[in-house]
């Protein structure tokens, strides 16, 4: 039986020699499965929305139907958080939703998820808590930090509350990677771990007298692999829309920052 | 799940990796692989990111916009259509009740029409009748005032016979005469 942690191993697929780059260090350029994952993702996106919108037509097919069902999705998403600006935050929006998605749902037919990388996610957080941080000083100057100041709490309270605020608003990178590696890592531990399961008491059974106990738990781990695979689908589009909203979330806080406090 | 060419080679790499750093922990916490992973995504996402927001999402807009002119158009036209209708079918109303107006100021005008001409009729024909009742009334009235001149020398001739028959002499005329005339005269 095959450890369930090993699917998260990185193997480097074609070695290529390290190089040290000014400022950075040393940097492993090797390709690996994650690269590879990554890179399959990325084109799956960029095919399904090549076809999608190469030949798109008022009267949409099937295929155009299902692109302008992600793309309305993301832009109620973005109209109705951050308003009438929303349209200009939307690519981002977008570029995240559908490469987390595309990630997520690989990661249910490959045999490595690239969104289980730690490495990953704390990447697209650090990118969307940059994104909120540049947009926040750009648009608002100092009045950034107004954010952290509750208007609508007793005096004596404000510097109290505006240091939760403050911390709550730091650690969102923290929590935007946590939640979705946390959530992909585990959902396949708990599928392997339960496919784990079933060969090891087929095997059991296989070996007959006591053993042939293990059946009926086999079958009971089967039953509960097909449902966990029905629901890591509704988990991996789900992450994918959770990260989307609550980027438009913290968009919203720095984008409409004099119009909410 | 299949195991994707390249991770059978690379086994032995994969168990110094391991070694290396315990297998107790994730491999996620390797970090010395950190540094490529996030370097590609990065590149992978501003490649996405440009393609997105310069190619995809304008596309998709002008579809979506045309799409919602077309629709907008379409309703306009209909709109525009229906009141047309609506217009017309008040003319039509208009028209209708119009004609039904006249047509029942016609029916009422031949009624009167026939009404008064057939009472012409009537009064020339009833006209001629009483004339012709009148006439036969005269006609009548003569008749019978022949006829009663008549009894007065039918009577004279019956009372002559009977007193001849009677008596066996004829009577004098002038006695009859007179003996009616006292007769008739008391009837």
């Amino acid at each position: 039986m095959a450890d369930p942690i090993h699917q998260f191993q990185i193997v480097k697929v074609v070695d290529l020699p390290d190089v040290t780059l000014p400022f950075v260090g040393l940097v492993d350029l090797a390709i690996t499965n994650s690269h590879i994952a990554m890179t399959i993702a990325f084109a799956a996106v960029v095919l399904f929305l090549t076809l999608v919108t190469s030949n798109a037509k008022v009267v949409p097919g099937r295929l155009q139907t299902v692109g302008e069902g992600l793309f309305g999705l993301i832009d109620n998403l973005t109209d109705s958080i951050i308003g009438h600006d929303g349209r200009k935050y939307f690519p981002y929006v977008f570029t995240v939703f559908t490469l987390i998605l595309a990630m997520n749902l690989l990661g249910m037919a490959l045999t490595f998820t690239a969104t289980s990388q730690l490495a990953i996610t704390a990447t697209f957080a650090v990118v969307t808590f940059g994104l909120v941080l540049v947009i926040g000083f750009a648009k608002n100057g100092l009045g950034f930090f107004k954010l952290f100041w509750p208007t609508g709490a007793p005096l004596v309270m404000r510097p109290v509350v505006g240091l939760i605020e403050f911390f709550s608003f730091m650690l969102r990178p923290v929590t935007l990677a946590l939640r979705l590696f946390g959530n992909m890592l585990g959902g396949h531990v708990a599928l392997k771990v339960f496919a784990g399961f079933v060969v090891t008491l087929g095997a059991m059974a296989a070996g007959g007298g006591f053993g042939l106990l293990g059946i009926p738990g086999a079958a009971l781990s089967m039953t509960m692999v097909v449902g966990l695979t029905a629901l890591e689908f509704l988990v991996a589009f789900l992450q994918a829309f959770v990260f989307a909203v609550l980027t438009c979330i913290y968009l919203n806080d720095v984008v409409n920052l004099d119009h909410a406090h | 799940m299949a195991t994707p060419a390249g991770h059978g080679a690379d086994t032995a790499h994969t168990a110094t990796t391991e070694a290396e750093h315990g297998s107790g922990g994730l491999p996620q916490f390797q970090f010395e692989h950190w540094g490529g992973q996030i370097a590609w995504l990065l590149i992978l996402f501003v490649i996405l990111y440009v393609l997105i927001a310069r190619v995809f999402t304008p596309r998709m807009r002008a579809v979506i916009d045309q799409r919602a002119s077309t629709i907008s158009g379409a309703l306009e036209t209909a709109r525009q259509v229906q009141a047309e209708a609506a217009e017309q079918a008040k003319a039509a109303a208009a028209e209708v009740a119009d004609a039904r107006a006249q047509s029942q100021r016609v029916a009422a005008e031949a009624r009167a029409k026939a009404a008064a001409q057939s009472a012409e009729r009537a009064a020339v024909e009833e006209a001629k009748v009483s004339e012709q009742v009148a006439q036969a009334e005269t006609r009548i009235a003569a008749m019978r005032d022949a006829a009663m001149s008549n009894v007065g020398a039918i009577a004279g001739e019956t009372a002559a016979a009977i007193v001849e028959k009677l008596t066996g002499k004829a009577a004098s005329a002038a006695d009859i005469k007179a003996a009616l005339a006292t007769r008739g005269g008391a009837a």
